[in-house]
């Protein structure tokens, strides 16, 4: 742990709390494991203590900020985490001057279980090139020597590669384990809707029942309804308690976009998202 | 005895152009396959990949999206808009296991009755080649 990064971040967020400039921050603290890290909101100047950071400090917090929506708090963000901020405030579901952002360099985060600190960094930080938050307002930490160690969309590539029927034996497999608990959905700062199609009965697009065929049509929209606005968090599949590869999802579009409209998500908040532009002159393989 | 094999497809049709050309196929009596069961929106922008998520659920061997030629269109962009959201769902549907093939994006205007008829006949003779769902 490196003792000298969780100071920083200490200082700053006792500063915000004692001059009243933010009710509250949003940040990690050590698990009853005493191993892993979850969400912690400090509210008290005499908390900050337990506020920390480290490589198992895996969650995505800027989902809490849309229930904080009217007071002003300050949040601790990783770089992946700070492009779902640029992504709330592009949608205009939060304020900028409603938020603190403490951001910090990122070593890169491990996988971890209850219990379990795991040696190997996640996939998604093994082909990260984003070392520095691209929203802040104070920064924490020393740039760290990191390179992406692994091909972007290897994986990806891979199972395009497959013949249609065996990505259709394969879909099938893994949605037939969903069991819907939509973990994912919860976990998703893109996901926000006061009501999600999954939900609604009437039309009932998603049957209650839990079937492979209901479960696909859900996570084949839900994927689709995040198309150029995924940051690569990959909270979704790290909740998911039945491990179905949803980065394979959400990384495929990730990478049509960038090929297609040259967008990534997130990383400015003015930027117009893909589905709210268009160009006349474009065919996109669409005959006219 | 081995029962013939009949796609059913779902055309979404915008209002303004392609129902109208598909009204014209039908009213200068030209003849196109029955596979075909129509659903009048009123733009093509008004289709959603949910809907054609959905057809694929219920079991529709194939998916026209038809609207007004770009540059035509009744509400000035809708089609721009649906032509992004579907040059995506064509290999989204296809990394999922459901061949490209199966979903058909196709511009068609109130005067082309003839390219209508012409795209149906296509659209289901293709399907009908790539066979039944469950095969891929």
């Amino acid at each position: 742990m490196d003792s000298e990064l969780i100071q920083q971040i200490q200082n700053q967020a006792r500063d915000l709390l004692e001059s009243g400039a933010v009710k509250g921050i949003i940040g990690y603290e050590r698990a009853s494991d005493g191993l892993t890290a979850r969400p912690f909101f400090a509210y008290e100047p005499s908390a900050v203590e337990r506020l920390i950071f480290d490589e198992t400090c895996t969650h995505n917090l800027v989902k809490y900020l849309l229930d904080k929506k009217n007071e002003k708090m300050a949040i601790v963000v990783k770089p992946c985490d700070s492009r779902a901020i640029n992504l709330l405030l592009n949608e205009e579901q939060i304020k900028r001057d409603m938020v603190f952002i403490i951001g910090v360099y990122c070593p890169g985060v491990v996988e971890t279980a209850w219990n379990r600190k795991g040696q190997t960094q996640q996939a998604r930080c093994q082909t990260c090139e984003l070392l520095k938050p691209v929203v802040y307002d104070f920064l924490a930490g020393q740039e760290p020597v990191r390179r992406p160690e692994a091909e972007l969309y290897s994986d990806i590539l891979e199972m395009e590669a497959k013949p249609v029927a065996a990505k259709r034996a394969f879909w099938v497999e893994h949605f037939g384990h969903c069991i819907r608990c939509y973990a994912c959905r919860q976990v998703c700062p893109g996901c926000y809707c006061p009501e999600c199609f999954a939900e609604q009965l009437d039309p009932s697009w998603v049957g209650i029942r839990i079937a492979p065929k209901e479960n696909e049509l859900w996570q084949a929209i839900r994927t689709f309804h995040l198309v150029g606005r995924c940051i690569g968090c990959n909270e979704c599949e790290r909740v998911c308690p039945v491990d179905i590869p949803l980065s394979l999802l959400n990384r495929k579009l990730e990478k049509e976009v960038k090929e297609l409209f040259a967008f990534e998500a997130g990383l400015s908040p003015e930027e117009q998202p893909p589905f709210a532009t268009f160009k006349k002159e474009e065919k996109l393989g669409l005959e006219e | 005895m081995a029962v013939e094999y009949r796609p059913k497809i779902v055309g979404f049709l915008c209002n303004w152009c392609s129902y109208a050309g598909a009204d014209m196929a039908g009213t200068s009596r030209m003849s196109y396959p029955p596979n075909i069961r129509v659903i009048r929106v009123p733009c093509s922008g008004r289709v959603e990949p949910l809907l054609v998520a959905k057809c694929f659920q219920q079991g529709a061997d194939g998916v026209l999206i038809s609207g007004c030629h770009p540059g035509d269109c009744h509400y000035t962009e809708g089609n721009y808009h649906a032509r992004r959201r579907f040059a995506l769902l064509h290999s989204f549907l296809d990394y999922l296991g459901i061949a490209r093939e199966r979903l058909r994006v196709e511009w068609v205007s109130a005067s082309e009755g003839q390219r209508f008829t012409q795209i149906v006949s296509d659209f289901t003779r293709e399907l009908a080649e790539l066979g039944p769902r469950s095969e891929g």
